[in-house]
Parts: C-alpha cells; structure tokens; sequence
C-alpha cells in the first residue's frame, strides 16, 4: 500500500541521484526518474524499504524535450560554505 | 577497566543506519541496542534526533553531530556525512543550551537566547530571509534580543518560542504547518507569529512531518497542520478538547504520543503498523481520536518520544519501551517486526537505583542515554 500520495511540486530534485525526492520515514528518500514519470511511472521507491508513495503529476508535463523551460527541475539550492 | 567517567553515562543507538545516524562508524541497520564506546559522548546532557542525523549537547553547552551531512545540517562547514560524533567548532565560544533536528535542517539556541540554524533551506526553514542552505550554523537576526527559550523542527518548517511565550513559525507552509494562515501559505522564509496563541502560555513547543504542537502551562495540547488519520490539515492552532492535563507532546509524520501529568501515555493519529485501522478511518473520515496507549500496567511514564512512525517511552521502574513501524530494527526487539503495544526493550543489566534514562527518537534510528544519578554534573572537563 502506497505511504501516501505526494504532488512533482512538493518532490525535490536531487542533481547527484538524478531523480525526484520526496523524505522517507526510515530516513532515506523516496526516488523517481524524469524517465519513469515519461513513462507514466507514478510510483516512487525507496531504496532502503518497502515503502513507496504514489507521485501525482501531469503526464504532459514530462513527454517532451526535458530542455524545455517548464521541465527544467527546481534549480539545486546554492550552498553556503562559511 | 572501566574508568569512572565510562561509568557515569552510556549512549545506546539501534534502527536504521544508513547514513551513519547510530554513530556506530557502520553504515548498517542494528535491530538491537548497540553500546557506543565513545569517551567524547562522556557528558551528554541531551540528544536531537532528525531524519538521519543527531546532535549531542555536552553538559558544558558545547556540540557534537554526525550522521547524514548532505545539506550542511551537521554544522561543520561541508556536506558530509560524519560517521562519528564530531565536534562543531562554530559552538567553541557559545553555551548552546537546547537543539532541534529536522529533516535536513538543524536548530540551537544559546544560553543568551539566541537562534542559530544550519542544513537545508529551500524552504525557507533557517528564517533567514532566504532560501539558502547553510553549512555552519548562522544566527536568525529576527531573534536577536528576542530571548529565544526553545526551537523545534520538522520536515521542512521550523517553530521558535520565545519572549513572553510567543512562538513563531518559518519554512514550509503548505500543510498549514506554520499556524498563521487560513490559506495555504506555500512557504515563508522569515519568522512569523502562529496565530491563535497570543493569549496561551506556552512552555513546549513540538514539530515533526508536517505537524507542529504547543503545550501550555496549564496542560493544553494545541495542534495544527497536517491533518491525523486522513483528516483536514489544521491551518491554525487547535486546542484539543480534553480534561486531561498534558506535560509532554511527541510528533511523529502521522501520530502524536502525549504524556499526561499523572504519567499516562495517549494519542492521536496512527503509525504504519495501523494502516489498516487508518485507512478504515480514512474512508470514515472521522477525526482523529484521543486514545489511551495501553500496555503499562499502571506503572507511570517519564518520558515520551516519537520517530516518524515508531514511539518510545522510558518508565517510572526505568524501563524503555517501543512500539510502531519496525523494518529497520527500530524498536531495538533484535528483529524488524511491528508491534501494536508497547514492548520492552533490552539493554543489559539495569540498576533501578543510580539510573536516570532517556530516550530519543529520530526519523527511523532510536537512542538512549543512561545516567547515573548525582554523578553527571561532574566539571570535569576533558
């Protein structure tokens, strides 16, 4: 059974991962690839457990160039290093 | 042999450990209590456990974290993970006296009142006026002369109480997680005051997940944000009716554990091993209900704690119990069952005499900390 049902909005991009995050509560992240959510995947895993969530999100969204403007992922937060 | 400081204070982590959360120097799950046997962790006064970091403050008000470090929520200056308690040399020339973790994020607070914050802020949870990450902590120059008393965090908000007993929310909003809005406030990255408490006392404040919880001084519970068991979030704070009087709240993603003057342990919303329940209620869409958690046998509860989806509580006789969400040996059973009811968990031979015991949960890890009474305020220092 699905943890819970979690908007692309709220799912952060991970550069390093190249995925969509989303906390999971054994303290790894849920994952879910640009690919899969083109493919219609609305299910996203965690490679730590059995625990997965369903993504919603417009399909559209994703069937196109990834270059284009409202594909582009929430940039990376900068990070200050003191 | 064992010298007298080793004597005075034990730490004990198990759950999960991917990232380095149970100080272990392991990257694995532990199901059962594991004795750390480190001479830093000698003067532990107190532990904050996030989704997969912890930090320490010593007797003397200094620091340590380690665990996940990918966000700059360990304080140390970079985005590493830290398989050992280290030291945060930003802390060197401050008295820290209370600390948050959260999901990603880090908060401390200084003997003279000050807020500082670290970690990941895309959401605005550091407040301060960005939405920056930092990687060594930084004061919030809201707070400056603001005498802040405690913070808290959550996944991705932040609650501060301070002066006068008000509190003030930052971070995510989206939930109704910050208290001060009737419309889904997305995100504020500077502090702003919960609406609703103006007139209430507050001596405790709570956040985990997307919920946030205040105790007053007289022993009410106030709860808002995402909604328990499938419910409505909760845009502003919600006294929850009862004559019971509350001493202590523990939030977790989807429950809360509270803890009554007379020690007995209640709660509101479900962890995963109820899904079934939950999604029964779902469909009902009933409002969570206050139920008592049974299992003690009239032995009075000291003190409560909750991870994401598992609970933990330390009794009058010393006894530490667990119940919940168990697939990464969370529950420290030496197995990765759920368990409904509280179940004892095990850590060597116990003393009821000169022990003082503490539990912490973090998202999915649980530590304890076990004092010998009337020892531990030693100045000694290393």
């Amino acid at each position: 059974m699905s943890y819970d049902d979690v908007e692309i909005e709220d799912m952060e991009w991970n550069e390093e991962i190249q995925a969509y995050t989303y906390p999971c509560p054994c303290g790894d992240l849920f994952q879910i690839t640009k690919e899969d959510l083109r493919l219609g995947e609305e299910i996203a895993n965690c490679p730590s457990c059995s625990l997965y969530i369903t993504v919603i999100y417009n399909m559209e969204d994703f069937q196109t160039d990834t270059k284009k403007k409202n594909n582009e992922p929430k940039s990376r937060q900068p990070i200050a290093v003191a | 042999m064992a010298d007298e400081e080793e004597e005075v204070e034990q730490v004990w982590s198990w759950g999960a450990g991917t990232d380095g959360q149970l100080g272990t120097a392991k990257l694995e799950d532990e199901h059962l209590p594991q004795l750390l046997s480190l001479t830093s962790l000698a003067s532990i006064s107190t532990l904050a456990c996030g989704g997969a970091h912890v930090i320490a403050l010593t007797s003397g008000g200094k620091v340590l974290s380690w665990g996940r470090g990918s966000s700059g929520q360990l304080g140390h200056g970079d985005i590493l993970n830290t398989l050992l308690p280290k030291p945060v040399s930003f802390f060197d020339d401050y008295v820290i006296t209370q600390a948050a973790a959260g999901w990603s994020h880090s908060g401390f607070v200084s003997d003279s009142g000050c807020l500082f914050t670290c970690g990941n802020g895309s959401f605005g949870q550091l407040g301060h006026g960005d939405n920056m990450s930092q990687t060594s902590p930084a004061k919030v120059s809201y707070f400056v002369n603001k005498s802040v008393k405690m913070v808290a965090c959550g996944m991705r908000h932040s609650l501060v109480l301070f002066a006068e007993n008000q509190v003030c929310a930052f971070g995510s909003g989206k939930r109704g997680q910050l208290g001060f809005s009737s419309d889904r406030t997305k995100s504020v990255n500077l502090p702003c005051l919960v609406s609703g408490l103006e007139d209430v006392e507050v001596v405790r404040i709570s956040a985990n997940g997307d919920h946030s919880a205040a105790i007053s001084a007289d022993g009410h519970l106030f709860s808002w944000g995402r909604g328990f068991c499938g419910g409505p979030d909760i845009q502003t704070p919600q006294c929850l009716p009862s004559s019971l009087t509350f001493r202590e709240v523990a939030l977790g993603w989807n429950h809360a554990l509270l803890l009554t003057a007379d020690g007995e342990v209640f709660k509101l919303g479900n962890t995963l091993n109820d899904q079934s329940e939950k999604q029964q209620r779902q469909a009902d869409s009933c409002e969570a209900l206050l139920e008592k958690v049974s299992g003690f046998d009239g032995v009075k509860v000291l003190q409560i704690a909750a991870g994401a989806e598992h609970s933990a509580a330390v009794t009058e006789s010393g006894d530490v119990n667990t119940w919940g969400w168990g697939e990464h040996g969370q529950l420290g059973l030496g197995n990765t069952n759920d368990e409904t009811n509280p179940q004892l968990v095990s850590q060597g031979s116990k003393d009821l005499h000169t022990e003082e015991i503490k539990v912490y949960c973090g998202s999915g890890f649980t530590y304890t900390v076990k004092r010998k009474q009337g020892l531990s305020s030693s100045p000694t220092s290393s």
